[in-house]
């Protein structure tokens, strides 16, 4: 029995170093950010001779989930008119604002912007930048908007590591928008 | 929580010869004794492994088996309440003419049993996977290895992630108990495989139906116990090396066990046992799954010393995975599923490589267990149970951050740190009249949660504290048994919203009960009956998950207004087991009041990602009904057919609809030819067999991208045999082919049927040396 208590005693010991262990897990939480957040999307039209800049953007500023979009501007172009298209992501979740748009500016060979109207007939997309492997970015380009009529422009951010090959197959999708599209 | 009760039986074998039958008219006959008490096992189950005979003991424990021709045999006595036990039998020992011709003598061998018991409910059914059946799974999975057993499925996530499912539940409705602790991991997740090495085990049960009163919450589907052998106490040194092959994903496995007495100590015995893992891509009928390697190491030691009734066990086990995730299974946006599911394979090729890289995921799984017990000279017992786990999970996306100084860290997007502390005290009482014997029981579990990453559940911690009475009475044929529980829980989260914490508090509490009874026809004959409650309380990420679930392209939306959900789950099952027919027949109605599951939402949630459909975490009745059929028929001599049949019906009750994931029903139909010896060789076996997998025409309307996927039917062989090199060792050798056609096919249980066909062929060779007592 001797062996017995003594065991037993080693048992509470071990139940006590046991316990030290635990906290509380209130303690430690911590506000992490997600580092592939994007909660603003804008797109800049410059028409095309002029200064004259106007920008439409999707914002959801706490991103997914928690609250709705704030915003979710419809485009609104003239009919056939060129204009300058630059596009500007931004993490605004973060203090400072974090900057996408510089960030795949660098990792340019993995990002992939795409453009598409439906109908096609409302506007012409033409890529204005190119990557090292000179495929094309998408982060300047122009857009002509063509006859007057409204549908929806979807914005596409493919993120592609490894696997650019300048069409938007590979990879997925960072951002996938459908804007609307007034051209009048 | 499950304990240890060593309980040493003794099993008298003897086998006499009668003069009518020349060739098959051995038997072996003895007693099955609880060394403890000394009293009789009444009801045990003897068997012969592969023979499908098998007898009960009778109200003096003793049992015959008649008719058995001369050969070597593997004899197993089974108590519902204690674990099973095995012993090789050799009826042949150049003994022949003697024993065939006159009562004679020819084997006596006293055999001290140590078993331990496993606390199913008696009245449930429980079935046991172990020897070959066991053996033929190595190197497998848990959840895979499990899939044999009838009413058992698998849910995938791909080839490498499986969870056990058993009558169409699964995750956190399904307990597992590893050597006697409730298993704690991040339960809750569909790609969170369990945390357990299944070369620990040297026997895995599946008790089906709702368990709540022994185990606690979460046994609503059932119980799996992951039991590994007891202890060598007063043995000699002895071990084992497990070398496994697969030739799909070129996977490696090498597991081996060495344990002992140690001299000049008596009552002490160790065990310490470790396994390694290696693979590399899967490959479909037609093409490499890119990124889908896996890699493991595993280890436990274990040391128990027994002194007249008093016991006490240590265990240490570690788990450590690395496991690729099918990097096709990565989508941004519903439109990248939409293009992956109208393109019919992945857009991403691969070829065959051992890398693992992005996503992926790295858990590990430390237990540490103390177990002590005390047998009181009255026939009392107590028993006390500690035990700490730890379990680390990091997931890895498939794309680093952007921002080049915080990727070159290579951090997991998601990590969770799960540390949880069980302590369960039990007390069995004395029998009461040789006829009443029970079990009261306190189990206590205190758990916290850290998590860090992209924000996906909060931080959280629980207690736990539940309170089980349960007796059983028996008597001539029949067996009653009844329990109750009460549970108490509390629930602490801390998460962020808008940059700020926010802390919630819950609580829970519940009452279960089950009530059975087992009636033993005859020798053959036994019919089960149990009503049976469990509870479960809604766990954190269906209290507060709120984010798009990019496996699944769903927004999923927890509610934190969530009640506790209840089951009452009703079994019956008959079994007839005769020398040359076995068929067990059940069948179960599981009513789930306040069944939480995702219910589709009329509008989308807009995301940068584009919209995607709307999830929210809802609760309604469900009742899940199904038949278990299981048969055995050695049709002709050394020629046994098997056949399985799954069937179950999952309904919603309240919203008169279907459920989504319930595993389709299924046919698993095997012909098997044994040798008891040819050459060298004993125990040979060939078999063939095929699997058919209905399709699951049973879900709601409208709820998912791609409809479940059409029936399959996959054909499997094997064979094996062993060699006894010397005395005391012996080399077991199995070889089996899996999807032998190389089906294509897709499984409606697996997550990845949306991207990728399911596994190709897979031949394996299994060799096993046993060496020692």
């Amino acid at each position: 029995m001797k062996m017995n208590r003594k065991l037993t005693w080693m048992l509470l010991f071990g139940i006590a170093t046991l316990f030290t262990q635990c906290k509380d897990s209130g303690d430690e939480v911590e506000v992490d950010d997600e580092n592939e957040l994007i909660t603003s999307v804008t797109l800049k039209f410059t028409e095309s001779g002029t200064n004259t800049v106007t920008s439409f953007s999707y914002k959801d500023p706490d991103g997914d989930g928690g609250n709705a979009p704030t915003k979710f501007d419809t485009i609104s172009l003239k009919a056939n008119t060129s204009y300058t298209l630059a596009v500007e992501f931004l993490d605004e979740s973060k203090t400072p604002v974090d900057n996408i748009t510089e960030e795949i500016a660098e990792k340019s060979d993995e990002h992939l912007l795409v453009y598409t109207p439906n109908p096609t007939s409302l506007l012409t997309y033409t890529y204005g930048d190119k990557d090292k492997n000179n495929y094309p970015i998408g982060l300047t380009g122009t857009a002509k908007a063509g006859v007057a009529g409204t549908g929806k422009l979807k914005v596409q951010l493919r993120h592609q590591p490894n696997a650019k090959n300048g069409t938007p197959g590979p990879g997925s999708d960072d951002v996938n928008l459908d804007f609307n599209l007034k051209v009048k | 929580m499950k304990k240890y009760f060593f309980l040493l039986l003794t099993l008298t074998a003897i086998s006499l010869g009668h003069a009518q039958n020349p060739t098959c008219a051995c038997f072996i006959r003895g007693i099955v004794k609880d060394q403890h008490s000394g009293q009789p096992v009444v009801g045990a189950t003897v068997l012969l492994i592969g023979k499908n005979t098998g007898v009960f003991t009778d109200d003096k424990g003793r049992y015959e088996i008649r008719n058995l021709c001369p050969g070597t045999y593997q004899l197993e006595a089974r108590i519902v309440g204690y674990s099973a036990y095995k012993q090789t039998i050799d009826l042949t020992a150049g003994h022949e003419e003697n024993f065939n011709l006159q009562e004679q003598e020819v084997h006596l061998k006293d055999v001290e049993i140590t078993a331990h018991r496993t606390d199913a409910p008696s009245s449930q059914p429980l079935t046991i996977l172990s020897g070959n059946d066991l053996e033929q799974t190595r190197g497998q999975a848990l959840g895979e290895s499990l899939k044999g057993i009838t009413g058992v499925t698998a849910m995938q996530t791909g080839s490498s992630i499986s969870k056990p499912v058993i009558h169409g539940l699964h995750s956190n409705r399904v307990l597992i108990m590893n050597n006697g602790v409730r298993q704690e991991g991040q339960q809750w997740g569909s790609e969170h495989a369990p945390e357990i090495d299944p070369f620990v085990a040297t026997r895995m049960s599946v008790i089906k139906g709702a368990a709540g009163v022994r185990y606690g919450s979460d046994a609503i589907g059932g119980v799996i116990l992951v039991e590994p052998e007891e202890l060598p106490f007063n043995k000699t040194l002895s071990g084992e090396v497990n070398l496994v092959g697969f030739s799909n994903g070129r996977q490696g496995v090498a597991s081996s066990t060495l344990q002992g007495g140690v001299k000049g100590f008596s009552g002490f015995a160790w065990r310490a046992q470790g396994t390694i893992k290696r693979g590399g891509n899967i490959r479909t009928s037609n093409y490499f799954l890119d990124n889908t390697g896996i890699s493991e190491k595993n280890f436990s030691v274990g040391a128990g010393y027994r002194k007249k009734g008093f016991g006490i066990d240590l265990f240490y086990s570690r788990f450590d995975t690395k496991i690729g995730i099918f990097s096709g299974s990565h989508i941004g946006s519903v439109t990248d599923l939409l293009n992956v599911i109208k393109n019919g394979e992945p857009f991403v090729k691969s070829g065959f490589s051992y890398k693992i890289g992005r996503p992926n995921q790295n858990v590990t799984h430390d237990l540490l267990k103390a177990e002590t017990h005390y047998h009181f000279k009255d026939g009392n017992r107590l028993q006390w149970t500690i035990a700490q786990q730890i379990n680390n999970r990091n997931e890895y996306d498939l794309h680093v951050p952007r921002n080049d100084s915080i990727a070159s860290l290579n951090h997991p997007e998601l990590t969770f740190k799960l540390h949880t502390l069980t302590n369960d005290v039990i007390w069995d009482h004395k029998p009461i009249a040789g006829k009443i014997s029970g079990q009261i029981g306190v189990s206590t579990l205190y758990q916290y949660n850290l998590m860090t990453g992209r924000p996906l559940i909060p931080n959280f911690n629980q207690f736990n504290i539940g309170i089980f009475w349960i007796e059983r009475y028996v008597k001539n044929d029949w067996e009653f048994e009844a329990g109750a529980r009460y549970d108490y829980r509390t629930l602490n989260t801390h998460r962020i919203v808008s940059r700020k914490k926010v802390s919630n508090d819950f609580t829970f509490s519940n009452g279960s009960g089950t009530i059975g009874a087992t009636r033993n026809f005859s020798p053959n004959l036994s019919a089960r009956l149990n009503a049976g409650t469990a509870w479960r309380a809604p766990n954190v990420s269906e209290l507060f998950s709120d984010g798009v679930h990019h496996g699944a392209a769903a927004f999923e939306k927890g509610d934190s207004t969530l009640h506790s959900e209840k089951a009452l789950n009703t079994i019956a099952s008959v079994k007839y087991a005769s020398e040359k027919l076995t068929i067990e027949i059940g069948g179960y109605y599981n009513y789930i009041k306040d069944f939480i599951y995702l219910k589709p939402q009329p509008d989308p949630i807009l995301t940068v990602r584009g919209a995607f459909p709307y999830f929210k975490y809802t609760q309604t009745d469900a009742s899940f009904k199904g038949i278990d059929v299981s048969a055995a028929w050695q049709f002709v001599k050394n020629l046994t057919i098997t056949s399985k049949l799954s069937y179950l019906r999952a309904y919603d009750k309240r919203n008169d609809s279907y459920l989504v994931m319930i595993p389709a029903n299924r046919l698993d139909n095997q012909l098997k030819y044994e040798l008891p010896e040819l050459g060298k060789w004993h125990n040979l076996y060939f078999s063939a067999g095929n699997l058919w997998v209905t399709h699951q025409k049973r879900v709601p309307p409208a709820s998912d991208f791609l409809p479940p996927p059409a029936a399959y039917s996959l054909w499997n062989i094997q064979a094996g045999g062993t060699i006894h090199v010397s005395e005391k060792q012996q080399l077991e050798v199995r070889i089996s082919v899996t999807n032998l056609f190389n089906t294509v096919y897709r499984d409606y249980m697996n997550r990845f049927r949306y991207y990728a066909d399911d596994i190709g062929r897979n031949a394996s060779l299994r060799i096993k040396w046993k060496f020692g007592a």
